[in-house]
This record gives C-alpha cells, structure tokens and sequence, in this order.
C-alpha cells in the first residue's frame, strides 16, 4: 500500500502546493484524483516520486511510505527502482529514439527476475501496435501510441504502483477509451496499483474504485467512486451535469 | 612523382591524421550528449594522459604496454575526479559558467604539468613500428598508418558500443531528456561520470598517439580545438558523425597544405565549417528533431 499523511509541499520556499494531504493507494486498486487544475494533483504525484526538487519545490510536512517504509527521502531513480513508476503528463517519450529503445530505457527500473524479452512481449501483448512500431523513431507515433509506450515503458518496470498522470490528454474520445480498458486489464492482471490524476473526471469515476477531490492543495472530499459519482457537487463541477440538463 | 600521386599521397596521410581527431572529438561528444557540458579541457586531458604515459613506462621503466595501461587508468581516475569535484557542483548551472570551469581545468592541467615535466620536448617510447604501410604506390609513414587502425577501430567500437549497448540507450535517455530518464530509474549523475570515463579512454588513447607520432611537449593538446571543427561539422549530436567529419577535417587540413602556405591550414576547418553551417545548421549529421504535427 502507498500512503501519504499530512503532506504539505512548498514551492519555491513560499508557495504552497500541498497542504494536509492524506491519502491511500491499497494494494491492487485503482485511486484517482480530481480537481481543477491547479488543485495539487500533478504536486501529489511528484512529490510521491521526488521530481519537485527539480521544480524548487519540496515536502515540508508529513511522510510519504510504501509498505510501511518511508520514501520519502529516496532520489527519484531509488524509488522508481523500490516499484512506484510515474508516467508523467505529456507522456514524455523520448522521441528521437526507437519503440523498443524507449522500452530498453525503462529496463534500468526493473527489479524482478523476470527477462528483458519476456517484459517486452508483456508490453506487446498488451499492445499490440507497438509491436509493428518496435523499430519506428517514436517521435512519429501517433498520440495514443506515445501513451501506450509510456505505460508500456511502466510495465517493464514491474513496478507495484504505476502514477498516472492525465493519460486522455489530447486522445481523441476512442482511442481515451481503449486506452483506459488496457489499464483496468493492466491493473487486474497484474494485481499493480494505479494512482490516476484524471481532467476527464467522467472516465476517472468509471474506472477507480475510489477517489479524492482535492481544492487548494488539500482533500475536500473523498468516497467510493459510486459515492462521488452520486454527489451533487461533482456532478456539477467536474461532470458538466448542469449543462445538460439546462440544454433538456 | 606526379601531382595526381602527391595528392593522393597528401591525402591518405591527410585522412590518417583524420582518425585520431575523430577519437578526440567522440569524447567531447559524449560529455556534450550526457551533461550538455563543453569540455575545453579534453586537449589538456590529452596531454597529462600523454605525460601518465611517459612516466609510467619510462620514469618508473614499466614498459610501453604496462606503461599504456597505468596511464589509461589514471586518466579515468582524473577524468572521474573532475567530474566528482568541479562538473557535478554544476550540473543544472547555465552552460557557459560549466564551460569556463572546464576551461579553468585545462589551465589547471596545463600548470601542474609545467611544473612537473617542465616545457621541453620529450620523446615517449615507440609503441608504434615505423615501417611505411605502401597502399600500392602510395606511401603511409608507418606510425601515422598505425595510429590511424588503433583510433579507427576504437572510433567503431565506442560507436556500435553507444548504438546498441543498454549503456548507450541510458546515456541517450539521459542527453534526450534528464527528468524522463530518471523517471525509468536511469541514475543520470552516473551517466555523466561514465561519460568522463568514456572521455577518458579516448583522451588517453589520442594523446598516447598524437605524442608517438610527433613529440611529447605541454602543446600536445593545442589540436582539440581543430577537432571543435569536426564536431562542429559532424553535427553536436551526432556520434556516428564524428567519424566522417574528422576524416574530412584531416584531409583537409593536409590537402591545404599542400598547395598553400601553413597559416592558412590552421584556418581551413573552420572555413568548412562556416560554408557548411550556413547550409546545413545542425552539421552534416546533426539531429534534425523529430517532431509529429
């Protein structure tokens, strides 16, 4: 289980990220964040990863463990390499390098035994496109691909939790769609936690089992999907519910 | 001797001249692509490890190939100690205050070495056999033929080394994009520390060869700023070019020689450089960047 308790992260040594954060990622689910932009979603994960020192920012309160043990000290590739893999928003492939490149790049997470090939026809079980892709420059693919290698770059990892951030960014509605039945698949199969930062609070309910909404840096509110889904305030805010029903 | 055999003459030893430059030049690339750091001090580099190499085999009598070793060894000791002491403190700095710290290195480099060696010509051991290489009718002086299989090779190996090793995908992840490559759980601080060894290795071996073919003196290093020229030409990013830009920077320079007074073999490379620039601005073999629109 990922855990954090009482975050708060400073930018910049003024500027508050996060405050009071408290969240839990049990071991095998889905958990996802909302809010608006500038909530603290993307914050939460980078600093479960590390990469706010690279942004002047830091953690000033509160711990952030996995299985009991602390992470929160650890430099970023120590903790990709403990099992917890962001795939960072913008999916940040690299670009003038091939599919499988990109693949053997993310080798240097990996911890298990299990071999090099054997983890990239995982990856190319999972998607296949990427498999007639393997020696394309993955600069060229197309937007979903990108984001297909990105997680499938996770997947090499092995990792026990994967941090997702905003992964329909730009994706046409369809392949949003595929795309996310791969990662409930992914989540299913192979029993890895997903810590989603979703816009698209819509497919975001459909697919966790819990969620937090967070406003300002901190959680407001929290509950079973089903529970948020039901909420008035949420069907406001984050499904446009209002719109529609003033269109009706 | 017909003009057509003294050019092909001039030109093979030219393109000879070539391979080391393309040596010196693929460990300034290595460190550009790994902490986007120009190192200034790799001709000063060159010339200790030259020095290493006369004083391990002939001040403490080891014998050319045991000599050859020591040196390569301390040189990669430096090599990570600069790394350690002054190029990670400023790592994340603006590129040109790394720049000036490298080029403080090589006034370092080249001070201590006056004191030690002092600044006469020195004359290392022969590792390499004087025998001409005849290409036909054409003839090789024999060291310059030599030195040019030794970094030819070694040109090759690190290439295919850095193309297809889990090393080179590492160091290339690290150069595409620091943030992205830790994320993979790449340690990019050792990337760069490796670059320096790799910078090292090659540093070591061209000024082991440059000193065998001329002389050994504090000025050995003078030639890494010809090779700015190859880099500049073989495109920044591009460590396959370095090969080809180097070959034809040798060539050039011995081919200008030929037909013009000295002053001006000095300037050639860099007039190259500037017509291909301004046709080419990423080099001959510069990345052009992949972009999807």
């Amino acid at each position: 289980m990922l855990e954090i308790k009482g975050l708060e992260v400073i930018y910049q040594g003024v500027i508050q990220g996060l405050s009071d954060l408290s969240l839990k990622v049990p071991q095998g689910s889905i958990v996802a964040l909302l809010g608006a932009n500038g909530a603290g979603k993307t914050t939460t994960l980078k600093a479960i990863s590390n990469f706010l020192p690279l942004e002047d920012g830091r953690v000033t309160k509160g711990t952030i463990t996995l299985e009991g043990d602390n992470i929160l000290k650890l430099a970023p590739h120590e903790i990709v390499r403990r099992g917890v893999f962001h795939v960072r928003e913008g999916r940040y492939v690299f670009s003038d390098m091939t599919v499988e490149e990109n693949l053997i790049a993310a080798t240097f997470a990996k911890k298990g035994s299990q071999s090099r090939q054997a983890a990239f026809d995982e990856v190319y079980t999972y998607f296949p496109i990427l498999s007639q892709r393997r020696r394309q420059m993955a600069g060229y693919l197309s937007g979903g691909e990108q984001q297909m290698l990105a997680i499938g770059r996770a997947l090499v990892a092995d990792p026990r939790v994967i941090l997702l951030d905003e992964p329909s960014l730009g994706l046409a509605p369809l392949i949003v769609n595929e795309i996310f039945e791969i990662i409930a698949r992914i989540n299913r199969e192979k029993k890895v936690s997903i810590l989603l930062v979703e816009q698209n609070a819509m497919i975001a309910l459909k697919y966790a089992s819990y969620g937090y909404v967070l406003e300002s840096g901190h959680s407001v509110l929290e509950g079973t999907t089903q529970d948020l889904a039901a909420n008035k305030d949420i069907q406001k805010f984050y499904l446009g519910r209002v719109d529609e029903f003033e269109q009706a | 001797m017909s003009p057509l055999q003294l050019f092909i003459e001039y030109s093979v030893v030219g393109i000879a001249a070539g391979g080391v430059y393309a040596l010196i030049a693929l460990g300034i690339i290595v460190i550009f692509k790994a902490s986007h750091t120009f190192n200034f001090a790799m001709g000063e580099m060159m010339m200790l490890s030259a020095y290493f190499f006369y004083a391990a085999s002939v001040t403490f009598a080891l014998g050319p190939w045991l000599g050859l070793g020591v040196a390569l060894l301390s040189s990669v000791v430096v090599g990570l100690i600069i790394e350690r002491v002054a190029i990670r403190p400023m790592l994340g700095r603006p590129f040109i205050a790394v720049v000036m710290v490298t080029f403080g290195i090589g006034a370092i480099i080249r001070g201590i070495v006056g004191l030690v060696w002092g600044p006469n010509e020195l004359q290392i051991p022969a590792i390499l056999a004087r025998t001409p290489v005849m290409l036909g009718d054409i003839f090789v002086p024999g060291r310059t033929a030599r030195a040019f299989a030794i970094a030819v090779v070694i040109v090759v190996g690190l290439i295919l080394y850095l193309r297809y090793s889990r090393a080179g995908v590492a160091l290339r992840a690290a150069a595409a994009d620091a943030v992205t490559a830790y994320s993979m759980g790449i340690d990019v601080r050792r990337i760069v520390a490796f670059s320096w060894v790799i910078a090292a290795i090659t540093g070591c071996i061209s000024g082991v060869l440059m000193a065998s073919v001329n002389t050994l003196t504090p000025h050995l290093g003078v030639v890494a700023m010809n090779v700015l020229a190859v880099i500049i030409l073989g495109g920044l990013n591009s460590i396959g070019g370095v090969l080809v830009a180097g070959l034809i920077i040798g060539w050039l320079e011995a081919v200008t020689g030929m037909f013009l007074p000295t002053s001006f073999r000095e300037i050639t490379p860099y007039i190259l450089t500037l017509i291909v620039l301004l046709i080419r601005p990423n080099g001959l073999f510069g990345a052009r960047q992949v972009e999807r629109i």
